[in-house]
């Protein structure tokens, strides 16, 4: 399978925290960036997108393009930080305008059809509020539909789901769904979350990180496969635990994930297995990354 | 197509299992084209991995042919093979039946039984 952005042992430095990562986001999928807050998921964003120049390494983007500050390479990324992405003093029509000004493929119906169906108005209604009056989820799904506006092949949305509702997410999750299928396997979307069980069914790749490493990394029904999910009562525990990645233990049960290929092996000692959530999942490999971590 | 999220049947099982029983009913011919698997995954509210998954089971099972850039289509149905198709899924669904007696203590007699009963009861709602 093709990748849209190949990641070869980026680094970003700071005083008191390292980003050091290899990762592949492939070419018509939505790719989820899993951690904790603090894993590194928005250093890494910023690193791809140029808000932040790397430190070592590189990405190649769509197969040849390695040089983020080139507008060619550029114009073809639409990049958003859900949080205050646009001062706060803009509205809509400012965000209009601006956008037009710094993108060529920026479509303005497009960017008022979609404030229209979020339910945001016009953005050439005079009575028009300024972003500061604006819910954050409606400043989220302002900074969306100015960036979904632009023609463009790879989306990099950083939390953009974190202040969202239930309903919002769901309309956020179709709106990934419709753009991966509007131009079938041209387009991808990069995105962050600490929250991943809402956006489950729209994750098609996840990787995993901690400490500002990639701790693992997969096509999510790969990693499905890869790993099953644990339970037992708490007299059986100690027998199991060697056989398991994560583990944890109350006075009744015990659970967490572990390699497939030990499913035989943990039934005959009285657990029960089954296929993970990508939300189970997640648990199990952040905290066996987080026991790694403090070894 | 009917999709349920919360059932221990994995989605792309349930998705392959749907689009099998229409190519092997006849409803999907061969040379049909399926739905692109993005299109597929917008309408079932799923992710893409998960249809293309369905997708290639069913190419491993050569009831469909993947065409690069085009998508996917049914293969035309050499009626033998679907009759070990059909041969195959009724062994697999006798094989369950057959340990859950094993577990329930049924002996093999009354397993028939049960079988010709059952069998006459469908006979009887199909007219």
């Amino acid at each position: 399978m093709e990748n849209a952005v190949e990641i070869k042992a980026l680094t970003k430095k700071y005083k008191d925290f390292t980003l050091d990562v290899s990762a592949v986001i492939p070419k018509g999928f939505a790719t989820a960036l899993i951690g904790a807050n603090g894993a590194g998921k928005t250093t890494l964003i910023d690193t791809l997108c140029g808000v932040t120049a790397k430190s070592g390494g590189r990405a190649v983007y769509f197969g040849d393009m390695t040089d983020i500050d080139d507008d060619a390479l550029r114009s073809r990324i639409g990049y958003c930080s859900a949080a205050d992405f646009f001062p706060l003093d803009w509205k809509l029509k400012t965000i209009a305008e601006c956008m037009a000004i710094g993108y060529d493929n920026f479509d303005r119906a497009r960017f008022a059809g979609l404030c229209e169906k979020w339910g945001l108005g016009s953005p050439d209604d005079k009575k028009q509020k300024n972003m500061m009056k604006m819910s954050d989820g409606n400043r989220v799904r302002a900074a969306l539909a100015a960036v979904l506006a632009r023609d463009t092949d790879l989306l990099v949305l950083d939390e953009p789901a974190s202040s969202l509702d239930p309903l919002a997410r769901d309309q956020l999750c179709e709106m990934f769904r419709d753009y991966l299928a509007a131009k079938d396997g041209e387009r991808t979307i990069l995105f962050s979350t600490h929250n991943i069980a809402d956006m489950e069914f729209a994750t098609d790749y996840a990787i995993f990180m901690a400490h500002g490493k990639v701790v693992e990394q997969g096509f999510v029904e790969d990693l499905k496969e890869k790993y099953i999910l644990v339970h037992g009562d708490a007299q059986d525990g100690a027998k199991a635990k060697p056989l398991m990645l994560s583990y944890s233990v109350n006075s009744t049960s015990f659970e967490g994930i572990a390699p497939a290929e030990n499913a035989a092996n943990l039934e005959a000692v009285g657990a029960v297995t089954e296929r993970p959530t990508l939300q189970q999942l997640s648990v199990g490999i952040l905290r066996k990354a987080e026991e790694d971590a403090g070894k | 197509m009917k999709i349920l999220q919360n059932s221990s049947d994995p989605i792309y099982k349930q998705i392959a299992s749907q689009l099998r029983d229409q190519i092997l009913s006849g409803k999907l011919k061969g040379g049909d084209a399926l739905p692109s698997i993005r299109a597929l995954a917008a309408d079932l509210k799923i992710s893409v991995i998960t249809t293309m998954k369905a997708y290639e089971e069913l190419a491993s099972e050569g009831l469909v042919t993947s065409s690069q850039g085009k998508g996917y289509f049914v293969n035309a149905q050499d009626m033998r093979l679907l009759a070990e198709q059909h041969m195959r899924r009724v062994e697999e669904n006798l094989t369950e039946a057959i340990r859950s007696a094993k577990i329930a203590g049924l002996p093999l007699e009354e397993v028939q039984e049960t079988l010709s009963a059952l069998w006459e009861l469908e006979n009887g709602e199909g007219g």
